[in-house]
């Protein structure tokens, strides 16, 4: 109880400010290239002084895709470790700091060569398509950075197992832990790619380039990324929003169990977005699929946690019939609102997810729009809503302010405005990716084909749909200023919530990470061995690089 | 002596504070979701074969 009140250090919330403001500054830039490029695909717009549409596009990729989620998720995972398990030594911030400046010089390096027009190649920087070197070796940096940060923080880890010899750790911590191991996996395989394949490449030193092993080296690292995304949201949801609606956390157990489940399935699926891809066994994309509709178990895991932690608290206030609990949640608090949303718009994203990794269905979807309104609702609608609503407090608990009646109203207005948005972009892109409609492309009618026409009032739809989240960036940036600048000052809680009495005692056996790093290893080296020898055995010539912008 | 106590107690309905009837219709609504989307899916791939 006593622990309630614990504040996160001063120094310690300064690092992690430094990072959430790189997120949000990505945010505005992103946000503001996304209005322009569904403007421009609903064909009555045109880009001035000849700027290209890919080169907006690449832009808003790296920046939300990439730099947002990381920076956000990095500050975030310092502040909660933080919280939960002390203080961080003056090394671990200090190493901390190194990590967001390797990091933040590594996104200003990509971004201009973005912006200069020498690395249009999307944020899947797909070979042939060949950027700057620039290009490349910032994206290094970020993931370098990111590598220093996640070290630092097992470092921080180890020091209070150390301390706490025995103990089972604080389960935001854990989760922590357990985010970072992901990253550090999955990351090795894009730093494969960039290092031994991509640089080499576009300096020249080598003139052709296995295209098939760039884009599964990519993958092993691309699905991951997306619960590297994820987790973070997770850790609100489980550990979070309990304590914001007032009710205990279902099962500690089971969110701890949810997280390594997440470690083991979420890396040896990588072929499930190259499923059309010709060059890789059929077998060894089945049991790839296979491994992918595993990872469905905890996220079922987690609505189940999330449906009986709400249902627990309505019932304890006395609420009554089947669903006379939903009555009971705090509505009108955006800590736990605009979370909710998110969970809400991870149902469809849920069920879209299925149809992609379904070898036959993703033939209907595949690199259609279809997987970008997937994305905007996973990324942009489920991670992003729970980050926005754990801004609300994390902001105001770092910079020693409370946040406002009017901004809480204005937060909730917020999350509305994102939910229609997004009911319009995200809808038209599925059922125009239905149609047929290509992701990773600019307006064209393609010499009036009929099928062509059919997606242009889906089009006008997105650029309606992307207007107003759109409005929906402009409030949230103007919350997280006030709440990081002008909000009164004062004590904002941190929440943490306590496991539920009726629940069981949570066994060590989660954090022997030899047993899971040995699964996750075996799982990856089963899934992709034998597949990966015969690309590099029985590869074509290789490509030269293109630059088509 | 107990007979007696049994028979002054009222009834009164009394819903168990930890039940989870609701947790299991919603999951349950979601996994017909899933199911639903899948399905509408796999139709359209036939139909399009």
């Amino acid at each position: 109880m006593m622990s309630e009140v614990r504040k996160v250090d001063a120094r310690d919330g300064k690092l992690a400010m430094a990072h959430i403001y790189v997120a949000f500054i990505a945010l505005a830039l992103g946000g503001l290239c996304g209005l322009l490029q569904v403007l421009v695909r609903s064909g009555k717009f045109t880009l001035p002084a000849n700027i290209s549409y890919y080169t907006i596009l690449t832009t808003h990729g790296v920046l939300l895709g990439l730099v947002l989620t990381t920076f956000f998720i990095i500050g975030f995972q310092f502040a909660a470790l933080s919280r939960t398990a002390g203080t961080l030594s003056d090394k671990v911030r200090f190493w901390g700091w190194i990590g967001f400046w390797t990091m933040t010089i590594g996104t200003a390096m990509t971004a201009y060569y973005i912006l200069i027009g020498e690395a249009s190649v999307l944020f899947t920087f797909y070979a042939p398509l060949q950027a700057h070197p620039g290009f490349y070796l910032g994206l290094t940096l970020v993931v370098v950075g990111s590598w220093i940060s996640g070290f630092a923080m097992f470092a921080h880890y180890a020091k209070w197992k150390k301390e706490h010899p025995g103990q089972v750790s604080p389960i935001l911590t854990f989760m922590c832990v357990v985010n970072m191991i992901l990253w550090l996996v999955c990351t090795l395989g894009v730093a494969a790619t960039v290092l031994f394949q991509l640089l080499p490449w576009s300096l020249g030193l080598v003139d052709r380039i296995n295209v098939l092993v760039s884009r599964t080296l990519f993958w092993y690292f691309g699905h991951p990324l997306v619960y590297f995304w994820l987790l973070p949201a997770y850790m609100v949801w489980y550990v979070v929003i309990p304590k914001v609606i007032g009710g205990k956390m279902f099962s500690d157990s089971l969110a701890r169990l949810t997280f390594i489940l997440f470690l083991i399935f979420s890396i040896p699926v990588g072929f499930h977005h190259q499923l059309v891809e010709p060059g890789i066994d059929p077998a060894w994309k089945y049991l790839q699929v296979v491994l992918t509709f595993m990872v469905v178990i905890p996220s079922l895991m987690t609505a189940f946690s999330m449906f009986a932690t709400f249902e627990m608290y309505g019932r304890s206030k006395g609420a009554t019939g089947l669903f006379g609990w939903l009555r009971k949640l705090p509505w009108g608090d955006a800590r736990f609102f605009v979370p909710f949303v998110g969970m809400l718009f991870f149902i469809p994203a849920g069920a879209g997810g299925l149809v992609n990794a379904s070898h036959q269905l993703n033939q209907v979807v595949h690199n259609t729009i279809w997987v970008t309104g997937h994305f905007h609702l996973t990324l942009a609608t489920t991670v992003v809503l729970t980050f926005f609503g754990a801004a609300y407090w994390l902001i105001p608990h770092l910079t020693g302010r409370v946040m406002t009646k009017a901004m809480n109203r204005l937060a909730i207005i917020q999350a509305v405005v994102w939910a229609i948005g997004m009911f319009f972009m995200s809808g038209a892109m599925h059922f125009a990716g239905l149609l047929g409609a290509p992701r990773r492309s600019a307006f064209s009618t393609y010499g009036n084909a009929p099928q062509a026409l059919e997606w242009i009032p889906y089009q006008i739809a997105q650029a309606v749909g992307g207007a107003i989240l759109f409005i929906g960036i402009i409030l949230v940036l103007i919350i997280v200023t006030n709440l990081a600048f002008f909000a009164p000052k004062g004590e904002t809680e941190f929440p943490v919530a306590e496991v539920a009495e009726e629940a069981e005692r949570t066994p060590l056996v989660f954090e022997n990470w030899k047993l899971w790093l040995g699964i996750t290893v075996a799982l990856i080296l089963i899934a992709y061995t034998v597949p990966f020898i015969d690309m590099i055995q029985n590869a074509p010539p290789g490509s030269k690089g293109f630059k088509l912008w | 002596m107990a007979k007696q106590q049994l028979s002054t107690q009222t009834k009164t309905k009394v819903e168990k504070t930890s039940s989870l009837k609701g947790t299991l219709a919603s999951v349950f609504f979601l996994g017909f979701f899933l199911i639903f989307t899948w399905v509408s899916v796999y139709f359209l791939f036939l139909d399009r074969l």
